[in-house]
């Protein structure tokens, strides 16, 4: 079954660190595919794919059209992208460490037409009674959501969402040697028409320099008549 | 006239603080710019005095209408795949100009996922302003500006909802239970569930999770690594919705939701790196503790000697060491400042 990361380019989001850690979480029935777009050959997202021991397959989206698309389009090309791959369980980082919306997962899951579930905790492939994992088509997932920790099962193919974590990246579970080779995506491989990406309007709002942060500095007492006036 | 709607999350039956103040957002928009208040409730099978009740303190905090749906499905978590569908369909229907959320993980479930069906901007943990825009000679109006920090925190994204011609989808920080601003009790319309569109979908089983709590605080204090009996002498001093975070709990994944209006830096964790901290709106304030000028500067700690703050000492566990440590210290001044500031108030 094939399980594809996205992992934003050339650096990695801390949710997208925390996406690929609960991929290879996953285990052997399992065939991880990394995804990066952008033009980087090399890079910290390919870096720490590459010796994971459960990535099989790392690959980079390519295309001068790319410097147009917006996150809604992104959205778009990776889900023709798990489309091409055939990849049945998409994992993506909450929110990227820049403007750190979470659109991008949510456009994927709309045109990939999969459901979505934001802030995963842990999955994993539930096994037959014989320990035999002979139904791959649902996922198991644990999911926060309304103060509960929630047990789901849901049927593939499905896009799955972590929280930003600064926990270590895990260690390699094998020396593998040669690690995969980069491999190259067009948009012409994934039929998508590269002259039919207009960018839409932007959506993020407009940008403005960051103001000084609102500091104060107070004393214990100050800061306790505050705390208690809040009430 | 422009409709606001207002997401309304429950927890074990009841309605959460940010969701109160997400309503009260909403009324002093509509108040300043003119709109409708639409409070929108999902529920599992309710009996009608929950439902009242329920509507009750909604149309409290300032909803003119409550749309209320009830189903099987949309009794257990607050998923996409569950309560996905009835969004959009509200959101098709009114036509809001703004559908916010509440603080606390919700959004993050819901709202990128409504935000691109419906074609919406999407802002998270933004903070809204209303302002006069003076059109001389035409009438003075309202404009509503919504801004965020960008998650890098090198600047911030603004937007007027009036100029975009969308609309805007948003998740509001964990703010103050206003004082009742709307009627006893507003007009409820049981809106229809659409379909699951993955009725495969099924939930095994749940449990409470015991960090959810970090998910609504309104404020939040923020300590270096502490013994465990300081942290919990001080967490026995602190008031209502509001939360102690050593920084060994940095790493909790609750913390990622929490959206505080409020965060109090004790001394021992200054040095905490900004990316560690809650995501914080415009409108929160970070508030830096600092020790009295006499205590300053530090000298290490003689033994059997309570320890002054030192560089040496911070964020190092005082389990083991005998003697509390800077963090304890800390806690231990903030907890003997709120004792006095409730004598004082109660003086007062």
């Amino acid at each position: 079954m094939i399980v594809l990361v996205c992992l934003e380019s050339p650096t990695p989001s801390l949710a997208s660190r925390a996406a690929l850690r609960l991929a290879c979480s996953l285990g052997e029935e399992t065939e991880v595919v990394v995804l990066t777009v952008g033009s980087e050959t090399k890079g910290a997202s390919i870096e720490l794919a590459r010796p994971s021991a459960a990535v099989r397959r790392i690959i980079r989206l390519q295309d001068t059209a790319f410097s147009k698309a917006d996150f809604l389009t992104l959205g778009m090309i990776l889900a023709e992208a798990a489309r091409y791959l055939e990849a049945r369980v998409v994992f993506a980082g909450e929110h990227s460490d820049s403007e750190g919306q979470g659109i991008v997962p949510a456009a994927l899951a709309h045109h990939l037409r999969a459901p979505l579930f934001a802030r995963v905790h842990s999955v994993h492939l539930p096994a037959a009674q014989n320990g035999k994992f002979e139904n791959l088509e649902i996922l198991q997932m644990t999911v926060r959501s309304g103060g509960r920790l929630c047990k789901v099962t849901s049927p593939l193919p499905v896009v799955l969402t972590t929280s930003p974590s600064h926990t270590s990246d895990p260690q390699p579970l094998e020396v593998r040697n040669p690690a995969p080779a980069l491999e190259v995506l067009s948009l012409a491989q994934l039929g998508v028409d590269a002259s039919r990406l207009v960018p839409r309007p932007d959506l993020l709002g407009t940008f403005a320099p960051a103001p000084a942060e609102i500091v104060q500095h107070k004393s214990f007492d100050e800061a306790a008549r505050i705390l208690l006036r809040r009430q | 006239m422009a409709s606001i709607v207002a997401y309304i999350e429950l927890r074990e039956g009841a309605i959460t603080r940010p969701s109160r103040f997400v309503v009260a957002e909403a009324r002093r928009i509509a108040d300043s710019a003119g709109a409708t208040v639409f409070a929108l409730l999902t529920v599992g099978p309710l009996a009608q005095v929950e439902m009242d009740r329920l509507a009750s303190e909604i149309s409290a905090a300032g909803a003119d209408r409550i749309l209320c749906s009830s189903s099987d499905t949309l009794g257990g978590p607050e998923l996409d795949v569950t309560h996905g569908a009835l969004l959009a369909q509200v959101a098709e229907h009114l036509r809001p100009v703004l559908f916010l959320f509440p603080a606390g993980g919700v959004a993050a479930h819901l709202g990128p996922s409504l935000a691109v069906r419906i074609g919406a901007a999407y802002l998270a943990n933004a903070s809204i302003t209303v302002c006069a825009e003076d059109r001389d000679p035409e009438p003075a109006s309202q404009r509503v500006l919504l801004s965020r920090w960008r998650a890098a925190r090198d600047g911030l994204r603004k937007i007027d909802v009036g100029d975009l011609e969308r609309p805007v989808v948003a998740s509001l920080l964990s703010g103050p239970c206003p004082p009742t601003a709307g009627e006893p009790y507003a007009e409820v319309e049981m809106v229809p569930c659409p379909d699951a569109k993955f009725p495969e979908v099924r939930m095994v089983a749940s449990q409470v999770d015991a960090a959810a709590d970090l998910e609504l605080c309104q404020s939040m204090v923020w300590s270096a690594r502490s013994s465990t009996a300081a942290a919990a002498a001080l967490r026995s001093e602190l008031p209502a919705e509001t939360c102690l975070v050593t920084t060994d709990e940095a790493e909790a994944p609750a913390l990622r939701a929490a959206a505080p209006r409020d965060l109090f830096v004790l001394p021992s964790a200054r040095s905490t790196p900004t990316t560690s901290l809650p995501s914080m709106s415009p409108g929160a304030t970070i508030t830096q503790i600092e020790s009295p000028p006499d205590l300053k500067p530090p000298r290490p700690a003689q033994r059997g000697e309570v320890a002054e703050r030192s560089e040496a000492g911070e964020g190092q566990s005082s389990d083991m060491a005998g003697a509390a440590g800077p963090a304890d210290v800390d806690l231990a001044k903030l907890a003997a400042a709120l004792g006095r500031a409730r004598v004082e108030g109660g003086a007062s």
